[in-house]
């Protein structure tokens, strides 16, 4: 026992000086034993994955269903209650249960990744995640943050009260997300940081953990999301910038039901996220 | 909803001007899509930790997002020495070469040493105490085998976007390897795909 301790020691103390030198990670110092009682060497414990990974095709699924459901429910029935339980059923799967990634707002900076680096691919879900809603929004509006989003959802599941922000302030604020873009972009291609995952508000919610800064940073935007409708969605989030330009040149639109409307204007005050604007004609605008 | 506007020539001009910026933007995103198409692969992706490019730094235990880390220790026993001194159990220095406490390296008494027959003794991991933190894995690795290493465990780990552990790695050890390969057994060497 002791004089192969010694032994032992001795070659440790010979290896430690070739371990500065070299890669001697490969080297076998102690090369495994015949045992003569016939033990059989365990296996590494492989231990199986959290989901299966056939479930990615089950989460583009879901997004598309859910962009077509946002589309019909708000296009056609025009029903908000519809759109609010669809937003409740994508906060459970795509929020708790898938526990938010990969999502459509992380999944620029993949895409970016996978276009500026050589050596990063994408897994091909991660371009339907990115696409699905780009697409929808070019022919129908910002389907995904309205229905599908989870962290849309979240958010106007706690508001209360909806507050006014000015029109002035809206529109400088309105700017912060495609900075935020910008700088999402420049990150992911230059540096492969992915500063929109690292601040993401809310996953640490989803998960019911998360590091204290971002949770913090989430508290805060829940608490103002109670008086405010939607502040990520409207002065940060760098997706929701990217829909908005989609959306703005949309083929279908949701629209103030033209012969309907008496223009008596309540609705300005009413849309909680301040959508709505006072009407200009051609010669205003 | 457009038929009831072609009588106004400004709305017309402005669906107009909506057509062009349609067909412009749709233009880019469908450029940007058909690159995105080029740079795929056919599997899903995980994270996992390259243990030739591993120091032990320690952030594994704290860096992830989960406050009980995702990585673990686990053991590639077909590369252990079965050391009579297993540096990866055992304190440098150790009283005796017993179980005790104050003999053992790993701070959460996550290994547990399991007698095979005279004089060699096997390493197993508790997963529910281990933390992650790699001191074991420096021992091992430092004076022994190196068949004690860190690797994320898949049952575990949610598959962050970007892992919050890789954007603190100091020595560039975290990559995505396919989703029907999801560990680095050690002994069949260094992995090729990742990055
Ligand atoms: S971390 Fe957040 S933003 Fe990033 S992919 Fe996950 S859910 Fe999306
Ligand atoms: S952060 Fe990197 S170097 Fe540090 S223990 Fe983890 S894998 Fe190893
Ligand atoms: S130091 Fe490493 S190789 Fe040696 S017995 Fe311990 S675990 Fe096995
Ligand atoms: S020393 Fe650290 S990494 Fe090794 S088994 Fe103990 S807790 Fe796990
Ligand atoms: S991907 Fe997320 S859960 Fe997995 S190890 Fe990294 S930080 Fe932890």
């Amino acid at each position: 026992m002791s004089s192969r301790r010694r032994v032992v020691l001795v070659a440790m103390a010979l290896l430690a000086a070739a371990v500065c030198a070299a890669d001697a990670w490969a080297i076998e110092r102690f090369p495994p034993p015949d045992f003569y009682s016939g033990h059989q060497l365990p296996e590494l414990d492989q231990r199986p994955l959290r989901l299966p990974p056939w479930m990615d095709r089950v989460h583009v699924a879901a997004l598309a269903t859910g962009l077509a459901l946002s589309t019909w429910f708000s296009l056609r029935l025009r029903s908000r209650t519809a759109i609010r339980w669809l937003a409740v059923a994508s906060l459970v799967y795509f929020g708790f249960y898938l526990g938010g990634c990969v999502c459509p707002i992380g999944s620029i900076q993949n895409v970016t990744l996978a276009l500026a680096d050589a050596d990063y691919t994408l897994p091909v879900s991660v371009v339907f995640i990115f696409a699905l809603p780009v697409v929808f929004a070019l022919l129908f509006g910002r389907v995904f943050c309205s229905g599908v989003c989870p962290l849309g959802a979240i958010q106007d599941l706690v508001l209360i009260r909806p507050l006014r922000v000015p029109l002035w302030l809206q529109s400088v604020l309105g700017l912060v997300p495609f900075v935020y873009l910008g700088a999402a972009i420049l990150m992911a291609a230059t540096d492969s940081f992915f500063i929109v995952c690292r601040w993401d508000p809310f996953v640490g919610f989803f998960r019911l953990d998360g590091n204290l800064p971002v949770m913090i940073l989430g508290g805060v935007l829940l608490i103002v999301s109670t008086f405010v409708g939607r502040p990520y969605c409207r002065f940060l989030c760098p997706y929701g910038a990217l829909l908005g330009l989609c959306s703005r040149v949309a083929w279908k639109h949701v629209t103030i039901t033209p012969d309907e409307c008496v223009n008596c204007r309540l609705c300005e005050d009413a849309c909680p996220f301040g959508a709505i604007r006072p009407a200009t004609t051609e010669e205003d605008a | 909803m457009s038929d009831d506007r072609t009588a106004n020539p400004a709305l017309t001009r402005r669906g107009f001007l909506g057509g062009i910026a349609r067909g412009l933007l749709g233009v880019g995103v469908a450029g940007v899509g058909v690159a995105a198409a080029g740079r795929v692969r056919a599997k899903d992706d995980l994270w996992q930790i390259d243990p030739f490019k591993c120091i032990q730094c320690g952030n594994c235990r704290t860096a992830c997002v989960l406050e009980d880390s995702a990585v673990k220790c686990v053991h590639d026993f077909a590369m252990c020495g079965y050391c009579d001194l297993c540096t990866g159990f055992f304190h440098p220095e150790p009283n005796r070469l017993e179980t005790g406490a104050e003999n053992q390296l790993c701070p959460a008494g996550a290994i547990i040493r399991r007698f095979v027959e005279e004089p060699y003794f096997e390493y197993h991991i508790d997963e529910l105490l281990c933390t992650g933190c790699g001191i074991c894995v420096k021992g091992c690795t430092d004076y022994g085998n190196g068949s004690l290493y860190l690797q994320v465990r898949q049952d575990r780990c949610l598959n962050c976007n970007q892992c919050a552990i890789a954007a603190q790695c100091p020595s560039d050890a975290f990559m995505r390897v396919p989703a029907d390969r999801p560990y680095v057994v050690k002994h069949l060497g260094r992995q090729k795909e990742g990055g």
